[in-house]
């Protein structure tokens, strides 16, 4: 496909080839301009695609260790590349002794969250005993499943303490419903299963595993873009839970790698002399 | 902006928005006889942070600077073929360029790939003749946008036209200037998920080029 170019054309000869070359400014031969060889000229550019399914932003993270179940999570809301909020609570209590995470679509999870709590209210009422972790995160798969298809994004764990001990239950908006003892969800937990899974170990104290599950969620925010804010981490014992801390991951930052302050990068010297 | 992310129904992929994949954010503003340019420093591939020290401000001459944002393999290229341009034009008029000159030469370089355009948008602080400041900006096809206190660009460039709007006054001194872009850089950079991971700002004075890197949000 040519181009009409005999606007550019000058009394100047032209050089053997047609396209500018940098070595000569562009100004001795003939302008012309670079067309891709394409069969659709106006819409090759936006055929750049990938076969990528949109990974839900956050990192959220819970294990099983000796003493009970400890979760933890980022605290930030994305919607594409905007940062809509660094404070985002996404350890969700669903009763005192049963905690949700929060990862895919904030309202979907806030409101099936919601809507467990008040399954399992009605559940101990009927029955005249608490729910088990088990049952719970059921009743939350199926919930999930009748909806399948419809757009739903919710990637949670369902983490609680009932009469068998320490419950830990992966559930999503698929219907998926998986038991396990360490799991992280979100577009950060690549990051978050490196250093999760090189650390764990079932004999832990409350305070190693609390700090393992803040180190893992503060290497996810700092290589993932999605995840960052605060790296909230709560413990869930035979008492129920209790949140052991909500760190700024931009302090830890510096508090896992300080600055050293620079030396000194020029030194003065004396002038050589003639 | 993630609103205009398009899925295709009919094939289920999501089409990748060409000037977020690696994501930065560049800024400049004028001040008295001096100017800042600063950028960020990561360097991603979507959402994965790749490295936090990327090089995005690069020197043309003592009193030049040009700031690229995009794409960062053209942000690479481009600068090596501006620089190879300016040093042939050294040896010529055995002077430096003006500030004006380069933006019209950036310009040029630009529309000559008007129908493959080289992804991204420049941003250009200068001093000119008796000292006084000079800054642009560019899409990617040349399009040139003067403009007499800030100019701004990348993945974050909607937030630091806020925030710059809200800090700049007109005429401050080195420091102050210095003060003002960094606050203005990092509150931006700090609600945008592809860019940040610190900060890296150039002020140019008639007499020297103070270069500092700022210590920011690692998340």
């Amino acid at each position: 496909m040519k181009l009409d170019t005999s606007g550019f054309e000058t009394s100047m000869p032209m050089i053997g080839f047609g396209s500018s070359s940098d070595m000569l400014d562009g100004f001795s031969s003939v302008p012309s301009f670079d067309l891709p060889r394409t069969t659709d000229f106006d819409g090759f550019q936006k055929e750049a695609v990938q076969m990528v399914k949109p990974a839900k932003g956050t990192t959220t993270l819970a294990f099983i260790f000796k003493e009970g179940v400890m979760v933890a999570a980022d605290s930030r809301a994305s919607m594409g590349g905007y940062i809509s909020s660094q404070s985002v609570k996404k350890i969700i209590e669903i009763n005192p002794y049963m905690l949700g995470t929060m990862a895919g679509g904030a309202a979907d999870c806030q409101f099936w969250h919601r809507n467990l709590g008040i399954k399992c209210r009605l559940h101990e009422l009927a029955n005249k005993r608490r729910i088990s972790v088990s049952g719970a995160s059921k009743l939350l798969a199926n919930m999930l499943y009748s909806y399948r298809g419809m757009g739903l994004s919710v990637g949670t764990m369902i983490a609680g303490w009932d009469e068998t001990g320490p419950g830990l239950y992966y559930v999503d908006n698929e219907g998926g419903r998986l038991k396990g003892d360490r799991f992280s969800v979100g577009s950060g937990s690549p990051y978050a299963y490196g250093v999760l899974d090189s650390g764990y170990k079932y004999d832990m104290t409350v305070e190693e595993a609390s700090e393992l599950a803040r180190r893992s969620i503060y290497h996810a925010t700092f290589r993932d873009g999605a995840s960052g804010g605060v790296a909230s981490v709560y413990h869930v014992g035979p008492k129920g839970w209790k949140k052991l801390s909500g760190d700024d991951v931009g302090e830890l930052h510096y508090h896992y790698y300080p600055v050293a302050p620079a030396t000194a990068e020029q030194v003065m010297e004396e002038a050589a002399a003639e | 902006m993630g609103n205009d992310v398009l899925i295709d129904r009919s094939t289920n992929i999501v089409v990748i928005q060409i000037f977020e994949y690696n994501g930065s954010a560049v800024v400049a503003m004028v001040g008295k006889n001096c100017f800042a340019i600063a950028s960020d420093r990561r360097l991603g591939v979507q959402l994965q942070t790749i490295a936090t020290d990327f090089q995005r401000i690069s020197k043309i001459h003592d009193h030049l600077f040009i700031g690229l944002s995009g794409l960062a393999t053209d942000v690479q290229t481009l600068y090596q073929r501006l620089v190879f341009r300016h040093k042939l034009y050294q040896l010529r008029e055995e002077r430096n360029m003006k500030p004006e000159t380069f933006a019209s030469l950036v310009s040029a370089v630009l529309y000559e790939k008007r129908f493959g355009p080289y992804l991204c948008q420049p941003v250009i602080a200068g001093l000119g003749e008796d000292n006084k400041p000079f800054i642009c900006t560019m899409d990617s096809i040349g399009a040139k946008e003067l403009a007499k206190d800030f100019v701004v660009s990348g993945t974050a460039s909607e937030s630091l036209y806020g925030a710059c709007e809200a800090m700049y006054k007109p005429d401050m001194e080195a420091e102050e200037l210095f003060e003002t872009i960094s606050q203005a850089l990092l509150s931006s950079v700090d609600r945008d998920c592809l860019s940040g991971w610190g900060g890296h700002v150039y002020v140019v004075t008639p007499n020297e080029v103070k270069e500092r890197i700022l210590k920011g949000r690692m998340d």
